[in-house]
This record gives C-alpha cells, structure tokens and sequence, in this order.
C-alpha cells in the first residue's frame, strides 16, 4: 500500500477540518450562550454558496469569505431573532433555518451549477519546512486559514476562560437568571454570540467553497458537515481547542472513502464508506452519552432553554 | 379593606439622632394581569438601620422590593436616594445607586468559583482576569465585614448559608449602601440565623442600610429597627422594632385578623405500624444520601421529619413512595414489603404523597383538575372521563377549591388551590383506601387561610385512623402539628423527641449537626 | 433610561381560539409576501410565479389531484413528525426511515413475488415499509430511552446512512434491487399486485384515505386513551409521569417507534403508488423534512396535518411545475417551505403572548 495515500488523507483531513472548526466553534460560541442553532447545514450551504457568487463576480476570494460570513450572521439573526427575541423553539427554528437554507442555497446556486470559481485560496509556503517526510504535507502545506482557524480556536478558549466577556459569556449558558440580576441583558449577549456563531459558521461554508471543492452541487457541497460540526462540539465538551483534534479525527473519516477508491480497495463497497463519517459520529455521541461520562458536563446548563423573567 | 396605617414610631434605636434617609419609595403602585400587587406603598429606610418589609406570602413585599432594587418598574410613585428623586430601570441601574438585592433563590453560577461570582457583571474590571488578584480583592471585600469565605472554593460545593453569605459579599463588592435581603432566613438553620444576624449587625454598624423582608414574626422583633407590615399590597402599619413591640399585635396587622395555626394535638390512640422503614441506606455514585434510617409511624399518627433542605429529605419521601430503589435496607406500608416494587405497588398498598414540587411533579401543569384527578388512579385502555367528572365536581365543592369547574387547567390554580387538588386526589384514596400519607411542605409559599385549611385537613385525616409523615423546613410548622419529631441531617436521623416536649434549641442544634444525643 | 420602550412580553392565561387558525394562516401569506420580495429582487416575476403556483397546485383539476396524491405521503411524514414532537422527541429523521420504508417495501414487492394477490401484497407492502421505518429508528430511539442521547442529531445522521444506502442498492451492478437488462441504474419494479391502481384519471391512489384516516385515528388515541394520557403527561413534565409511576422509557421507545413507523409507511405508500420501485431520485425529494414543517405548522395536531398537509403538497406540486411553466428555479418551493415555518414560529409568541411596546416612565407621579 502507498504510504503517500496515507500522508494526503491525513494531510486533507486538516484541511477538511477546517470548515470542521469553523462550523463547530460557531455553534460552540453560540451553545456556550444557551442557545441551540440546529441550522449549522442550513447556513453553511447559504454561506457557501453567498461567497462563491460574491467571489465569482467580484473576483475577490476576499470579497468572497466576507460576504459569506454575512450571510451567516444574518441567518444566525434569524435565528436569534426568533428563539431569544421571540422565545419559539430553538430546535424547530434550527430546522426551519435547515430547511429554508437549503432551499435558498439550491435557488441562488441555479445560475452557478457546475461552475468553477476562477481563483481558490493558495496554501502557503513554508519552503524546506513542507519537504519533511510524513510531517511536511500534513503540517505545512495549508491556507492561511487553515492556520488562522486553529489559532482562532486556541484564542477562543483563552477568551472563554480567561477573560470578563467569557466569563460573562459562560454564566448566560450556565444561568442566565444570574446574569440577569446583575444587571447585563442576557438577550443582548444572547444575541451576539448566536450573530457571531452565525459569521463563523458562514465563514467555514466559504472556506469550504473557495477553498475546497470550488464547485457548486447544490446540497452535497455540504453533505451534512453541518450535523457533523454539533456533533463535534459535543466531543469536545465545549472546549473550543479540544474541537481542533475532534476536527482532524472526524475529517480523516470524511476523506478515507475517497482514499480507498484511489487506492482500488475494493472489498468494502464504496457506498459503505461514504457512511463511515456520519456512522462514526453517530457512535461518538453514543458513546459520549453513557452514564458517567466527562463530556457532557461542559453542556451549558441552559443550552436550549429560553429565558423568561419570572415575572409572575 | 380601609387604610389603618398605624403609626406607633418611636425613632431608631441606636442612634440617638434620626440617621439620614437613605431610600424612600413614595405612592408606589404596581399591578401584574389580575393582581394589583403593590397599592400606593410608602416606606423608608435610614442610614444604618434594620427596616424589616413584614407580611404574609403575595402580601406584595417581595414586589416592593424588586422596585427598589430596579428589578421592576412601579407603575406610578417614585423613589428618593438621598433626597434625590431616581428612575431605576434595571438592577444594574440599582446598583448603580448602591442599591443591592440578595435574593431568596440565590443567583449564583454553581460552576463557578466565589470570586467569580462575586465580580460577575461588575464593571470595573479589567478586560482579562488574572485570578490571583480577584480572589485577594474579594477576600478582602469579605473580611472588612467579618464573613469569612474562601474565594476559590467552586459555589457549587457551598452549604446554602455559605451561598448566602457569597451573596452579600458580592453586594458589597459592588458597592452596595442599602441591601435588600429577601427572606434571607428561610433556607438556614438557627445557628446560621444567628451568624447572618452578627452579620448584619457588623454591615449596620458600617453605615450600610438593611431592608430585611420576612413573614416571620420572631426573627422581625429581633433584628429590626423598624417594620412596616404589607398586606394584600397595602401598607397597614409602620412599627418600631426590637423587642418593643407586641408580636400578636404584628400579626394581627399582617393577616388582617386574628388567627390560630396551632393545632389540637390530642393524644390520638394511635393504632398499628402503618409505615416500617428498616435499615434504609441510599447511596448515588458514591455518596451516602440515607444511611440506616429505621422507624415507623402508627395508625392516627404524625411523625414529621425535621431537617435543612438537602440533607435527604426528598430522597426519604421518593424512597418510601417507591420512585428511588434503597441501596439496602427494607419498606412496608401496612404490613405489605414494597421495597423496589415501584410507586404503583406503593399505591396499591395504600400509600398516598404529596411532593414538594406541587406544579410540576404533583400535579401535571397542562393538564385539566378532571384529568390530574386521574394520575395516580387506574386508567382504561380507553379514558373514561365521564364516569370519573362527578367524583372531580364532589371534591371540588368538598376542598373549597375555588375553579371554574373540573376542566379547569392545573397552571392557573393559586397555590393554595393547588395544594387543595393535590391533598384532595390524595386522602380520597384511588388505587386503595389510603393509609399512609407522606407530604412533603405541605404549606410552603401559601397564604394564611390556605395554611389554615391544609393543616385542618392534615389534622382531620390523622383524627380518621391515617398515618402521615410530614417532612418539612419549617421548623415552626413541625413542631406545632407533629406528635413525634425525627431530625434527618446527612441523610441519618440524628435526634428524636415527642411533639409536646420538643425544644426549639435542641431540635435546631440537630438540624444543623451539633447535636446528637437522644439519636434514634 | 436608553431605549424609551420597552416590550413587555405578557402571557396569555387563555388563548383566544381564533389565534389558533389565524397565525398559521398569516404566517403562510407572510412567508409568501417575503417569498415575493425575494423574487422581485433576484429578478423574476411575482405574478408569474405565484399564479402559476396557484393554478398548477390548486385551481386545475389535474393540480388539485396530484396535489391530494402527493399529499398521502406529506401527511404521513407530518403525522410521524408530530407523533414523536408532541413528547419533544425531535425525530428529525423522518427522510430516512421513509428511504427505509422504501427499501422495506420493494424489498417485500420482490421478495414475496408475482403470484399473491394483492389482497396480500398491499397490506405486506405497507406494513413491512413500516416496520423498516422502525427498525431505522430503533438505535436512535434505544439510546434516547437509555442514555438519553440526543435523538436530534442521532436520527438526523442516519438519514445520510439512509441515503447511500439507497444509493448502494441502485448503484451496485447485480443488486437485488436493480433492475437487470438496463444500463442505466435504475430500480426493477415491483410485480402489478403489489401496486395499486390510481383513482380515474389521477396520480391519486387509495393510500390517500387511509393516511387520511390514520391521522384521525392517532388524533383520538392521543385525545382519548391510556397511551395518549401517557403521552401528554411526560410531554409536560417527566417528573409527574416518574411521580404516577408511568414508565417513560418504554413510552419514549413506543412513540420513537411508532414515529419511524409512520415515516416508513409514507416510504411504502410511493412503492405502492407513483413509483412502484426503488429509485435514486426519490433521495431527492426531501419529504420527511416537509413532514418536519407540516408538523410545526399544525402543531402537532393530527387533524390539522390533514389541513397543512395537502396546503404544501400544492405549494410542491405548483412549485416543481414552475421548471415546466416559467423560468424560476423550482427551489422556490422549498424556500417557501422554510419560510412559513420560520413565520409560523415567530407567531407562536403572538399566539402565547400579549405583546406590547411601553413607554419607559422615566418617573411617573
């Protein structure tokens, strides 16, 4: 067996990861607030689709990642608009978001079916560095934004944890009631993190546009990496740099069919394979919610629960 | 109801000259869908003083008191702070006017440490937090007034009087003049009492002012200065406190009327074992939450179980109505074992409960009195309604429960009326007669009348042969109706006395772990 | 001190009834008036589109009965969506347990031959596409009543299990479900029994009427039995249900089930029906997810899905024959979809809650 197969399905599963880190630090921002966004696959593939429109006719990838990540706040708004403002149901506002980004995506996609973008994200150049066997390729031979989005999510835990707008930010998801008492606007904080998961998010889904596959196919651009992203966040516990190794794993599940079909390995039928990353998840969250597991007490402790002043 | 403000001031006590007034409300009037809540309310509190909101449950002090604190805006009236008229329109903006609530509920983080709950929302901090220097400038906050706490210690691993002195030190870090205290004594034992009082006498003797609410007639002559006393959103009387003044008197201004909650306890012939407890432990991973907890309660009987909250109380009443399985240890109920057999079994047995949680785990919120009625009897593949409607409609006119008819959803009982459908489905028995009645706060958050009513129909289900165990916190409550007293603290009974020579200041010791000679 | 208003959210103690009809009706003509700005502003026209819509969901007697034979399976996918909402089990994964309920189906269509008749064949179609509706969910539905697992998420990945399932069954050459002789993948028809005849003229079959009274008879077993009082109490508060000694794991195993079930048997009803076989395409059409919105729409109640149900078929059905009739992309129809929903959420708060904008007495006297 080649092992050069081995080191690009490694060396693309950071890659992959990428849109990974984005979507789920998305959802982790907002979750650590208290709100659920189950549209993650509803704003990626508006964002994705935004960004190569915006960077098609532009003809600035630049253009492109901005307009997406609007896009995405503006369906987190949306969202956050409905669930914090208007205290509907956050999972069926999650799916409405799924559902009407789907169908929004599909129909400002028409024009672009098939089509390429001219200019994608060039990786960047570590000269000697990317010659190292194994870890060159896997390490160094990546976008800008690749490396940005681990840096993001480090930076993200240092902020979560470290500073005043964290611990804010922490006490909202944990219980807002206290928060409310002393005076901050839990909706206003609500808000912003659900807007700013939104960006993220979006982001990711022009990454993944402009970087990745550069070429629209409707929903299968995204192919529920979306669902994946929540899933990922839960592995993680809700700490933002443990989603960077959760990330790498779940992407090296999602690039592994592609390799065995390049590789001719055969006995698994291929349509197997193409479960294996949603199978995988599925069995993560299994089995992250076995009886005394760490996990799940990072779970903001009113992730999903509106918040109604009691008044009377 | 006429106003019958009373007016028997006779200045402050400790300082000679009348302090300064720092807060005063004038024609405060408030009203909530269906409820005027405050009725054109005047009060006032001076610098330095104890100034006790005194009135029953829904008297409207607690309301009061969210509109001092910013929480609530008044629908008319207006506050003064130092002379100066203010418009609070959060409780930031409170705050702001060193106007702090310490809540009943305590609004606290359970994950995060005491100091950052101490500096949570506060402003004047920097962007990134450096640990180290917020646990010194909170230890530091906390000592200046005598409260020792550790800063690093996680809130969630606090006794609640610990939590409550977390509270005060966050009002006071933020620089709290005037604290409002919400029922602050209703969630400790008598020795925390004491310290909380130590407490407040330290942060007067600083120049804070203190605006104390409580319904409880003793601890208010204690610790105030002054009282003014709220009823059905009404002031009807300001009084000087400490000690001068006459708690029948108070009482009277607070329920309108004169009452009597003490009931006969006459010495019931009390009959077989209903209830055999033998050995119960209960552990949940790892810690102990009962451990070896033996006795039983006869036929016409009432033991109550003494306690603070959190030390197994809830887990006792699931335990014997078959909702938690022991670890070890055995359950009969009329001489049927129903260790592990489920709440049906229980049931079948005889046993009746009222849980703490009356909306919610009593009673199903959504749902019809009719169907509520219908939760803990057998029902037919196919509901039949019909044949059940004339027992609803007799237990209504039976209970006094004031609904429109049957049908009438859970939610928008009153709590009185609430409690009344839940202890009316109960004592009518449904699988089998009832034998053993276990409730739990039986009158927590209701009005006088309905506290009445409640403990009549304890009192006349024990006078029909029933057993009953009555686990409650308040110590007042259990030592005026129960005939035998067990104090559970740590998930262990720790102390046993009979009703009628039960001492408050031992009964309290146990509770709160100091004490345990007489142990069962 | 800021903002001179504030908006007081005040909880209604009763509901007025006609809000009940009113914000699913406005919410449909507000996501259809957004719907027209969204149009006019990408550059197609308004009336064009709708009237189209209208006519060819609604107003020709062709529309109308493709839309009520579409409708058999929307409906079903909003009643198995609705059955496990109605106890917050989100089962978003209706998509796959219908894929399933195909796969059941054909599978049983093949399998049992040309040669039962159809007195047979129908009935096993059905109920074997239920049963491997079921059987999809059953591991969501397992670790949920166990563990507590979130069945959002769980169910919603197995539809992508489902689909290259599909997938694998069409693509494979010599697979069971093939149809052989054909180059091109495609999937091999189920015998005539096991196939009902459309009603006259129509792309309507008999499976309408019992979708139709399947949905009346879940309304009443909700209303009116043992099960549904089961139902309704943990729905509103577990802690009651664990009180009255009611099991909620087996009721939360029981209604994840018979949810799958549902979603299967919509899966089956097209076997039967329109397309007779398994086929790529159908992994396309997303109807379990409309089951999701018909569901919200309705609010969970069964008979109302009856109403929402054949109300977005037309939307489908006038949407898809947009391709044919004008040059909007038939994605506006799913857009829709999601819009209404969106709308129909927010107007639940005007339904719970009396809203209102107060002046902020900065003091009053």
């Amino acid at each position: 067996m080649n092992s050069n197969i081995w080191v690009l399905t490694s060396a693309n599963a950071v890659t992959i990861a990428t849109t990974l880190i984005l979507a789920a630090l998305g959802a982790l921002f907002t979750e650590r607030a208290g709100v659920l966004n189950l549209g993650v696959e509803g704003i990626l593939l508006t964002s994705a689709i935004s960004s190569f429109l915006a960077a098609d006719s532009s003809g600035s990838i630049w253009v492109g990642l901005a307009v997406g990540a609007a896009v995405g706040a503006l369906l987190a708004g949306v969202h956050a608009t409905l669930t914090v403002v208007l205290r509907a149901n956050q999972i069926v506002s999650g799916l409405a978001l799924v559902i009407f980004g789907t169908g929004l995506a599909n129909f400002l996609g028409k024009p672009a079916e098939g089509k390429t973008v001219a200019t994608i994200i060039k990786p960047m150049t570590f000269g000697p560095l990317t010659r190292i066997p194994v870890l060159g390729p896997i390490v160094f031979e990546h976008d800008i934004i690749t490396y940005g989005t681990i840096a993001l999510a480090i930076g993200s835990a240092w902020y979560l944890f470290r500073t005043r707008p964290g611990l804010e930010l922490r006490a909202v998801g944990d219980d807002p009631a206290t928060v409310d008492a002393q005076g901050l606007s839990v909706a206003r904080i609500r808000i912003r993190y659900t807007l700013l998961g939104g960006a993220l998010i979006g982001l990711g889904g022009s990454w993944l546009m402009l970087a990745q596959s550069a070429a629209w196919h409707q929903a299968a651009t995204t192919n529920g990496i979306g669902w994946i992203a929540l899933a990922l966040v839960v592995f993680a516990g809700w700490h933002p740099v443990r989603l960077i190794f959760g990330a790498v794993l779940f992407g090296f599940c999602l690039r592994l069919p592609f390799t065995l079909q390049a590789e001719q390995i055969t006995f698994i039928p291929s349509a197997f394979m193409q479960m294996l990353p949603y199978v995988a998840t599925l069995i993560a969250l299994i089995a992250l919610s076995r009886p005394g597991s760490k996990n799940l007490r990072g779970a903001p402790k009113s992730l999903g629960n509106p918040f109604v002043r009691d008044e009377r | 109801m006429t106003n019958t403000s009373h007016e028997v001031v006779k200045g402050p006590h400790h300082s000679g000259d009348a302090a300064p007034i720092a807060l005063s409300a004038h024609s405060i009037t408030k009203r909530f869908p269906g409820v005027l809540a405050n009725d054109s309310v005047d009060f006032d509190v001076r610098t330095g003083e104890v100034h006790t909101l005194l009135g029953e449950n829904g008297a409207g002090k607690s309301t009061l008191a969210a509109m001092l604190c910013g929480l609530y805006q008044p629908d008319s009236g207006y506050l003064l702070r130092n002379g100066q008229q203010i418009s609070l329109s959060s409780p930031r903006a409170g705050l702001q006017h060193g106007i702090a609530m310490v809540h009943q509920h305590f609004r606290l983080v359970e994950r995060f440490s005491v100091a950052e709950n101490v500096v949570l929302g506060s402003r004047n901090l920097s962007f990134t937090l450096n640990r180290k220097s917020i646990d010194e400038k909170v230890a530091a906050v906390a000592e200046s007034y005598g409260l020792p706490i550790d800063p690093s210690a996680i809130v969630g691993d606090l006794s609640v009087g610990q939590r409550q002195r977390v509270e005060i030190v966050k009002a006071l870090y933020q620089g709290a003049e005037i604290l409002l205290l919400d029922e602050p004594t209703a969630v400790l034992v008598p020795a925390e009492v004491e310290k909380l009082f130590e407490n407040v006498h330290a942060m007067t003797a600083a120049g804070k002012s203190i605006v104390f609410i409580s319904h409880k007639l003793g601890e208010v002559v204690e610790i105030s200065d002054r009282v003014t006393v709220l009823r059905g959103g009404r002031v009807t009387g300001h009084v000087s406190g400490r000690g001068s003044t006459d708690t029948k008197e108070l009482a009277r201004l607070m329920v309108g009327r004169d009452i009597n909650l003490s009931t006969q306890r006459a010495s019931h012939a009390t009959g077989h074992e209903v209830l055999q407890i033998r050995e119960v432990s209960l552990k949940s991973e790892g810690v102990d939450i009962l451990s070896h907890i033996t006795f039983n309660v006869h036929e016409g009987e009432m033991v109550g179980i003494a306690g603070v909250a959190g030390n197994g109380q809830r887990e006792l009443a699931d335990t014997i109505a078959g909702l938690i399985s022991p670890t070890t240890g055995t359950i009969s109920i009329g001489g049927n074992m129903t260790t592990d057999r489920g709440p049906i079994a229980a049931r079948e047995h005889g046993l009746a409960y009222v849980p703490e949680d009356r909306l919610g785990m009593g009673l199903v919120p959504s749902m019809s009195i009719l169907d509520n009625l219908l939760l803990t009897r057998d029902r037919h593949i196919v509901v039949d309604r019909a044949s059940v409607r004339p027992e609803a409609n007799r237990l209504i006119e039976q209970f006094e429960i004031k609904a429109n008819d049957a049908d009438h959803v859970a939610r928008k009982l009153s709590g009185g009326n609430a409690q009344k459908v839940l202890l009316a489905r109960e004592l009518s028995g449904g699988r089998a007669a009832t034998k053993l009645l276990v409730v739990c706060s039986p009158t927590r958050g209701l009005d006088v009348g309905a506290i009445e009513t409640v403990r009549r129909l304890l009192d006349d289900a024990r006078s029909a042969g029933q057993a009953i165990l009555l686990i409650s916190e308040d110590l007042d409550e259990i030592m005026s109706l129960a005939d035998r007293i067990l104090v559970l603290y740590r998930g262990a009974i720790v102390h046993e006395t009979k009703g009628e020579a039960a001492q408050l200041a031992t009964v309290g010791a146990a509770m709160a772990g100091l004490n345990t000679e007489g142990a069962a | 001190m800021r903002a001179p208003f504030r908006i007081i959210f005040e909880q209604r103690s009763d509901t007025p009834k006609y809000l009940t009809a009113l914000v699913p009706l406005v919410s449909v003509f507000a996501a259809l008036a957004a719907g027209a700005i969204f149009l006019m502003s990408t550059g197609y026209s308004v009336s064009e589109t709708y009237s189209n819509m209208l006519q060819d969901g609604f107003l020709s007697s062709r529309g109308i009965t493709d839309t009520l034979g579409l409708s058999t399976v929307l409906i079903c996918m909003g009643v198995s969506a609705a059955f496990a909402f109605q106890m917050n089990l989100y089962n978003i994964g209706g998509e796959g347990q219908g894929y399933l309920g195909m796969i059941g189906g054909a599978w049983a269509g093949l399998a049992l031959g040309p040669h039962l008749p159809s007195a047979i064949m129908i009935p096993a179609l059905l109920v074997i596409g239920a049963a491997f509706g079921a059987a999809w969910i059953f591991i969501p539905a397992f670790v949920r009543a166990r563990l507590g697992t979130s069945e959002t998420v769980t169910t919603l990945l197995l539809t992508y299990v489902a689909a290259s399932l599909v997938n694998h069954f069409i693509y494979t050459p010599n697979s069971y479900f093939r149809a052989p002789d054909v180059t091109f993948p495609m999937g091999r028809t189920v015998p005539d029994s096991a196939k009902l005849t459309a009603i006259g003229d129509t792309r309507m079959y008999p499976t309408f009427f019992i979708v139709v009274a399947l949905a009346i008879f879940l309304y009443w077993l909700v209303k009116r039995t043992e099960f549904g009082y089961r139902i309704q109490v943990i729905s509103d508060s577990p802690k009651a249900a664990h009180y009255a000694g009611i099991n909620s794991r087996r009721t939360t195993m029981q209604v994840m089930l018979i949810s799958g079930a549902l979603a299967g048997l919509g899966g089956a009803t097209l076997i039967v029906g329109e397309f007779g076989k398994l086929d790529p395409g159908i992994t396309m059409l997303g109807y379990g997810y409309a089951g999701i919105v018909i569901a919200a729409l309705a609010r969970n109640n069964f008979a109302a899905i009856i109403v929402s149900g054949i109300l977005f078929s037309g939307l489908r059905v006038g949407g898809d024959k947009l391709q044919i009739t004008t040059s909007t992309p038939i994605h506006i129809g799913v857009m829709l979809q999601g819009a209404i929903l969106l709308f129909a959420l927010g107007g639940e708060a005007f339904r719970r809650y009396k809203i209102r904008a107060v002046r902020m007495q900065a003091v009053a006297q």
